[in-house]
């Protein structure tokens, strides 16, 4: 690997390390690609990089900050993570996946009402299943965050369109609703609209839930 | 003088016929692809080859087209094999004694 490029994977690396959001889409890019993801939220911020060993399997680390509503219960999960695409369906103008998402870390929790914290071991296997042609998007995902005491199960549901259609080098812009819940964080069903902005080399994602935070997502594939 | 000239206009049609058909690319219809960021894997290991000199990716014709240096060969079954490393299916495959640049131009005009 020549300096150019390992410098250009640090940088890259940096950057995934240090914005502040959850995106779902494929969840790993193709053989021997590193993919980093972000999803920033003030109550909900994951960073996540893995590795795709074949077309189907990815190892991975990933930090998950979860915070309460009332913002009195924290929890930071630091885990390694395994992607397996259980199946795809790759059809003329569309594409569909089945993906199997699990982690395996210690979270630090924090109670600032009763002023405990405590570490525990922490699991937090899913399915993600999604849709997609060159203008219509669908995903679903469900994922268990168990560990003593802990259920942060999570729950989403993705919707979107592309404004039009583009050629392969040009950015391609769509709209997303996103409805997630997040078990004993919030009592609501969080809702996001965003925009989306798919380029070859990135995708990005920004906008504001139904409790009027910011929201931003990125994934890179190096 | 003038058979002369006829002569190297004959020969010089012949290498221009000659540097035509030596262009050779492998173009595959592929399944699946609906997402630049996502096919990008084709892209990216299409060029890291060293035969290759020109890659060109059409999402809405579901075209993959890999232009080989003159004078460098690449088997259907490589691109096959890696198309489907990246995750897509290829359901037809064929060379064509066509540019890149040409599919690409030929592709915008229909």
């Amino acid at each position: 690997m020549n300096i150019f490029r390992f410098t250009r994977r640090v940088l890259a690396w940096s950057i995934a390390c240090t914005m502040p959001l959850a995106v779902h889409a494929a969840p790993m890019g193709f053989k021997d690609s590193w993919m980093s993801m972000g999803d920033f939220g003030p109550n909900w911020r994951e960073v996540y990089a893995n590795y795709a060993i074949t077309s189907r399997d990815a190892f991975g680390v990933a930090d998950t900050y979860m915070r309460s509503d009332d913002k009195q219960s924290t929890l930071d999960l630091t885990d390694v993570t395994y992607t397996h695409l259980l199946h795809r369906w790759n059809m003329r103008d569309a594409q569909a996946n089945l993906w199997f998402v699990g982690g395996l870390g210690v979270a630090r929790t924090h109670d600032d009402t009763n002023r405990m914290s405590d570490t525990r071991t922490m699991a937090s296997p899913g399915i993600q299943f999604d849709y997609e042609t060159t203008r219509v998007y669908l995903a679903t995902m469900a994922r268990m965050y168990r560990g003593r005491e802990i259920d942060h199960d999570y729950g989403s549901v993705r919707a979107g369109f592309s404004f039009y259609e583009t050629d392969y080098d040009e950015t391609q812009p769509w709209f997303i609703v996103e409805a997630r819940r997040m078990h004993e964080l919030s009592d609501k069903t969080e809702i996001t609209p965003m925009l989306r902005l798919v380029n070859k080399n990135y995708f990005i994602e920004a906008g504001v839930n139904n409790s009027r935070q910011a929201r931003f997502n990125f994934m890179y594939i190096f | 003088m003038k058979k002369i000239i006829t002569l190297s206009l004959f020969a010089l049609s012949l290498a221009a016929g000659s540097a035509q058909a030596a262009v050779q690319t492998i173009k595959a219809e592929v399944n699946g692809m609906v997402c630049a960021f996502c096919a990008q894997g084709i892209e990216k290991k299409l060029r890291a080859m060293s035969q290759t000199k020109d890659v060109y990716v059409n999402l809405k014709h579901k075209i993959v087209a890999v232009e080989l240096k003159e004078g460098q060969s690449m088997s259907q079954d490589t691109v096959k094999d890696l198309v489907k490393d990246a995750g897509y299916d290829v359901t037809h495959i064929e060379t064509v004694n066509q540019t890149a640049q040409e599919i690409k131009a030929s592709i915008r005009k229909d």
